[in-house]
């Protein structure tokens, strides 16, 4: 490197031109522009939101490919293991239509019941094709997911940040109702629920608003009660900002980690929520199926059809890590300390 | 200060953990001393028995389940018991009963037998016991099942305190004529009363130990009295998950009684109870879901019999004007495939039915006959052509092109998955039929059954005695637990005539009852029967002569053994 | 402090109260009877039983009565069962729950936030990313699913354990592993999270100048202050965990009160019904008033309305 020859000519004199020297060189970016950037430095992240992002086609399109609806039974065809044209002579994908029994032996199921048609995800018991009911419960399941995340942020966030920033008397106030509600039994306000309503997506719903916020609520009132006597609110309270604007500018900004964080534990919870409630009969009736039911199903025939619920409990586990990367690479990117 | 609290907290907590490992570690081993122990024991007559719900009763006269019947049966005893086979014999109660003419007034002889304070039975325990169950005041729920229309004078006590007149015991129609007598007067001749008095309701009680124990009496082992094969051992009462029975050596058949020991855990969950078995923690398992069964097919531990339960759907005639109409309801019947039901969604023994009294649950006195014999089971089968034939003839009666229906179940996983098939299958083969499912929980069902809040319902009966009539005066015009408004003069006299004029002709009523039948499925299509239960249970190849029942108490121990 | 405690107090009976009177009446819109055999016994049959136990007069004139034997600590009879004290069930069917909660907890919370200050120090590594696969399997493997494998792997196939039943130590552990999971993957996400933050701050930055240890700054600056989000989840969690979980219990035959709550409530047990929830809601109500108290202690920089001196 140093023995190569430098030119004279290829250098110039800077021109200093006093007008220039506070000018910003790179665009200006606002907290939200500045987020997205750092989001995309994160690979997991984008990654997982690729994933997210089929997993939420393949809930609307996939219903729609095998060509079987998720309630046509077929009882001659019930219980085949999963078996994918071409994949089928891969010998170790689980794609071959074999069953194996208790006493080790194994078989192939659609040979044994003369099937010649191909099931890609299998059947359950009643013969329907489990492809599409994946597929239809990944779609209510997602639904549930992004209900369950909108109303910790809405309801939780906003109650908690209000209590813990008001203090005094509301904040009493609003943690006294925060206890009546979660000491009333959940089963029966869900039970009650079947017969004000019909039961179904929309009883699934209210029984998730009625309480579902209240760890948000509560998470985010011990953040602000953390938060709120730190010197830099202190500041802008002293430079005259308004209370909303201090909540809005500066403590949310604060709160993503825990706010994110938090969402992530309720979106699961929430899934396998929908799940016991179909279990006690306020949740889909029959025959709706969400991830949280064919898991249920599933794991009653593990012994003998581990695919039931291998495969709804591997797009489950799918979701929940993708969530969580997205929701890590989020967290890093909005909270306003991180920044590099 | 604070940061060596926070540096106290963590160490505690880690050496919680640690003696808890340890714990863990020393428990693996005192896990093994237990198997070893339970190797030894093998050879004794002793066996490990799983139940699905603790005991919530043992005071026998307001016992309402299978498992306090259970239990009651293997450490008390009536007038009579039922075998292995089904028959009635001997217990309290010593020879056959003299019975008059007219079959209304039955006299028991009662042997010498004690209860397990030394005290004898007598036939006063008897009168005492029956008086209570009917006695509005222990509000027993059993008690008037039982006996109303049957024994002489409960129908009136129970009505007379239902409009809170006065009442007299003793009216009822049982009296002690000495200590080891026993008179029953009957409402009319009961064909089947020798077995009814093997039901636990009918069992005696000391009427002094009762009232001596007052509100403590059945609360655990030492508060109930015994006469039975067993006592009640180390029962803390209904919360205790953990009991036995341990032989009675003062029991009159002592000799009979080969076991020294039952235990009895309880655990709900049918695959746990299954891998239990697996680790010979138990002999004998609870009855398995049918998630469970396939599992087992082929193996020689799996016992399976039929259980005299039947699966149907009521109709409500109440509400819908479509279920009022007959060949709607022919339709309705006739639509669902109940063959590829029970082989290929039950999949645990359960059998079709096309009957509305089930196969395999009692015979002809006279001729040894199963009453199915008379009917067949081909009382309104499955055939789609039929269904769409009527179905569309029910639609033109109407004047209409679709029927909407509300469909009513429980929330338990079978019932569920029933719902999911009958739905497929009537929507699938009566073209404009939408069924609507309605899964709530048992408690919420009743209570939309007694208002008639359904159309469609899910339902089943388990008979209390062994006697067709169980079945058929579901049916009757305004019965208990009719509760869908079905009404059919025919029938109705058919009934009466059985439990009057033909009382006494064992092969005439059966007839007449068979007939009943017909009517009910072929000519009114009231019912759609579905399928007939079956029962599945693992038992340890070691244990004999295990003995189960098919109305009252599920199981006996009298007999069994280990080989 | 004495007067915050004092006036929380009073809170708690009034809130109490209130739960109490809620759910009363919301069950009593419940449709059904408590009795077993409802499909059976006749109409006649059937009012008797309903007069026999007072449940034909008005709901109010039912919920004056219950108020008033509440006051003299009378919790009433259960229905299913024969001459069973509500106190008793609830007494003999805590102790199981509430010990295997507590191990529940405490093995949840030890390893989730050893888990959670581990990932937060290698953050990106693959030590960062196994905890957070452990965790989000954790939340997204339901328990049933996760009892059931333990039961069948390790008890049935490996014998390592006894499968179910509640006998002593031994049974304890694979229970006490399932519902650890919960707490377990909780607490390790949020010490993670909030131990980033917390790694950021100047004084830790003046920690680490001063040349305090690793173990140190981890555990004796940072994590306290990463603490105050576990603890606010966790609160309630011990709750919800002590007093039963109805899957655990189902699987493993633990003759817990989880089960029994439920129970309970699908048979219309009301007295049953009544007495659980006074119960977990006066344990919900006083672990949250000790999580708010711990703030303070945790974070002298917190303090509560009224807690000014």
């Amino acid at each position: 490197m140093a023995q190569e020859k430098i030119a004279k000519e290829m250098f110039s004199p800077a021109q200093l031109d006093s007008k220039k020297s506070e000018e910003i060189s790179k665009p200006s970016l606002n907290y939200w522009q500045d987020a997205w950037l750092r989001v995309k430095k994160n690979k997991g992240a984008i990654v997982s939101l690729v994933i997210i992002a089929i997993l939420t086609i393949m809930a609307l399109v996939g219903p729609h490919i095998s060509g079987r609806t998720y309630q046509e039974q077929n009882l001659q065809h019930n219980n085949l293991p999963p078996r994918i044209p071409v994949l089928e002579n891969v010998s170790w994908l689980p794609f071959d239509g074999n069953l194996t029994r208790k006493n080790g032996d194994v078989y192939n199921a659609y040979e044994q019941k003369n099937v010649e048609e191909y099931y890609w995800f299998g059947t359950d018991s009643l013969g329907r094709d489990l492809f599409t009911r994946l597929w239809k419960g990944t779609q209510v399941s997602l639904y549930i997911a992004f209900l369950a995340a909108a109303i910790d942020m809405v309801i939780g966030v906003i109650y908690g940040a209000i209590s813990g920033f008001v203090g005094g008397r509301t904040d009493t106030l609003m943690q006294r109702i925060i206890e009546i509600l979660s000491g009333i039994p959940n089963l029966v306000v869900v039970i009650l629920m079947t017969i004000l309503l019909d039961p179904g997506i929309l009883s699934i719903t209210l029984a998730l608003t009625i309480t579902g916020w209240i760890t948000m609520a509560r998470v985010i009132r011990a953040q602000v009660l953390k938060l709120k006597n730190q010197e830099y609110v202190l500041a802008a309270r002293t430079l005259g900002l308004s209370n909303g604007k201090i909540i809005s500018k500066h403590l949310i900004p604060n709160l993503a980690g825990v706010i994110i964080i938090n969402t992530m534990f309720t979106i699961p919870s929430a899934i396998f929520f929908e799940a016991f409630l179909s279990f006690i009969g306020l949740g889909l009736q029959p025959p709706d199926a969400s991830l949280g039911t064919l898991i249920d199903e599933g794991f009653k025939v593990l012994q003998l059809y581990p695919y039931q619920m291998i495969i709804p409990a591997t797009v489950i586990s799918l979701i929940m890590i993708c969530f969580n990367m997205v929701a890590d690479g989020l967290r890093d990117a909005l909270d306003p300390k991180m920044r590099d | 200060m604070k940061k060596s609290k926070f540096f106290l907290l963590l160490s505690l907590m880690l050496a919680i953990s640690t003696f808890l490992a340890a714990c863990g570690g020393g428990g693996d081993n005192a896990g093994k001393d237990d198997k070893e122990k339970g190797a030894d024991k093998t050879a004794a007559q002793e066996i490990k028995m799983l139940e699905a719900q603790a005991i919530p009763n043992m005071d026998s006269v307001k016992s309402t389940d299978t498992i306090s019947f259970t239990t009651l049966n293997n450490v008390n005893e009536g007038l009579y018991r039922l075998d292995g086979n089904q028959e009635v014999v001997e217990g309290m109660a010593e020879g056959e009963p003299e019975v008059s003419e007219d079959g209304t007034v039955y006299t028991f002889k009662l042997r010498d037998a004690k209860w397990s304070n030394g005290e004898p039975v007598t036939a006063h325990d008897f009168v005492y016991a029956w008086q209570r169950a009917i006695d509005p005041e222990t509000a027993s729920e059993y008690g008037p099942y039982m006996m109303d229309g049957k024994i002489k004078g409960a129908a009136e006590i129970t009505a007379a305190a239902a409009q809170k007149k006065e009442y007299d015991l003793n009216t009822l129609g049982v009296k002690a004529l000495d200590d080891k007598t026993l008179e029953v007067t009957l409402e009319r001749p009961v064909p089947y009363f020798k077995s009814l008095m093997a039901f636990p309701t009918f069992y005696p009680q000391n009427q002094k130990f009762v009232e001596e124990q007052g509100e403590n009496f059945g609360v655990n082992s030492d508060s109930i009295l015994y006469n039975g094969p067993f006592v009640l051992a180390d029962w803390d009462g209904s919360t205790d998950s953990e009991w036995s029975y341990v032989k009675n050596t003062e029991y009159w058949d002592a000799d009979t009684v080969k076991l020294e020991k039952v235990t009895w855990n309880v655990l709900k969950d049918s695959q746990a109870a299954a891998n239990a078995f697996e680790t010979g923690e138990v002999d004998i398992t609870s009855k398995l879901s049918s998630d469970v069964v396939p599992q087992y097919e082929g193996d020689p531990r799996l016992v399976k019999w039929l259980e005299p339960t039947i699966f149907w759907l009521k109709m409500n005639q109440k509400n819908s004007d479509a279920l009022k109409n007959v060949n709607i309801r022919k339709a309705i019947a006739q639509a669902i495939n109940k063959e590829d039901f029970v082989n290929s969604v039950l999949n645990n023994g359960s059998i079709v039915a096309n009957y509305a009294v089930p196969n395999e649950f009692v015979k002809n006195d006279e001729t040894g006959e199963d009453f199915r014999t008379i009917n067949g089971n081909e009382l309104l089968p499955y055939n789609v052509d039929e269904a769409k034939k009527a179905w569309e003839a029910g639609l033109a009666e109407l004047g209409t092109d679709s029927v909407e229906l509300r469909y009513l179940t429980d929330d338990t996983e079978t019932a569920k998955k029933s719902a999911e098939y009958v739905k497929n299958q009537l929507e699938t083969n009566l073209p404009g039929m939408k069924i609507n499912v309605e899964s709530v929980p048992f408690s919420v069902r009743i209570d939309r059954q007694n208002k008639q809040d359904y159309d469609l319902q899910m339902a089943g009966w388990g008979p209390d005695y062994l006697d067709p009539m169980t079945f058929q005066a579901l049916w009757l015009t305004g019965g208990g637990n009719n509760k869908m408004d079905y009404s059919n003069e025919k029938y109705d006299q058919l009934i009466e005539e059985a439990q009057t004029t033909l009382a006494q002709k064992p092969v005439e009523r059966y007839e007449a009852l068979a007939e009943a039948e017909r009517i009910l499925l072929e000519e009114d299509a009231a019912i759609a029967p579905l399928y007939q239960r079956s029962s599945n249970l693992l038992v340890n190849e070691k244990v004999e002569n295990f003995t189960y029942h098919l109305v009252g108490p599920e199981y006996s121990f009298k007999w069994t053994s280990v080989k | 402090m004495a007067k915050y405690l004092t006036q929380r107090i009073i809170y708690m009976v009034v809130t109490l109260f209130l739960i109490a009177s809620f759910t009363f009446f919301l069950m009593k819109i419940i449709p059904g009877t408590p009795f077993s055999n409802a499909d059976k016994l006749s109409e006649t049959q059937l009012s008797i039983m309903i007069d026999k136990y007072g449940l034909d007069d008005p709901v109010p004139v039912q919920y004056a009565n219950y108020m008033m034997n509440l006051l003299k600590g009378d919790l009433g009879v259960s229905f299913q069962f024969n001459n069973v004290g509500v106190t008793d069930i609830i007494i003999k069917s805590l102790g199981p729950s509430a010990t295997l909660g507590a191990l529940a907890i405490l093995f949840g919370t030890f390893f989730g936030i050893i888990l959670g200050v581990v990932a937060a120090l290698k953050q990106n590594t693959w030590v960062d990313y196994t905890s957070t696969f452990i965790a989000v399997l954790g939340k997204s493997i339901p328990s049933f699913v996760f009892a059931g494998l333990l039961q069948y792997y390790v008890a049935v196939k490996l014998g390592w354990f006894p499968v179910a039943f509640w006998r002593g130590p031994e049974y304890m552990v694979l229970p006490t592993i399932a519902l650890a999971m919960f707490p377990l993957a909780t607490a390790s996400r949020f010490v993670r999270t909030e131990m980033i933050e917390v790694m950021e701050s100047d004084y830790i930055t003046l920690a680490k100048a001063k040349g305090a240890s690793w173990f140190e700054i981890a555990f004796k600056h940072a994590l306290r202050n990463a603490l105050i989000p576990v603890i606010t989840v966790l609160g309630p969690l011990v709750v919800s965990l002590m007093t039963g979980s109805l899957v655990i219990e189902k699987i493993f035959g633990i003759p817990g009160i989880g089960e029994q709550f439920v129970k309970s409530i699908q048979v219309n047990d009301y007295p049953v019904i009544m007495g659980t929830t006074l119960l977990f809601a006066g344990l919900f109500v006083a672990v949250i008033l000790i999580v708010d108290l711990l703030y303070g202690v945790i974070d002298p920089r917190i303090r509560l309305a009224g807690g000014k001196k």
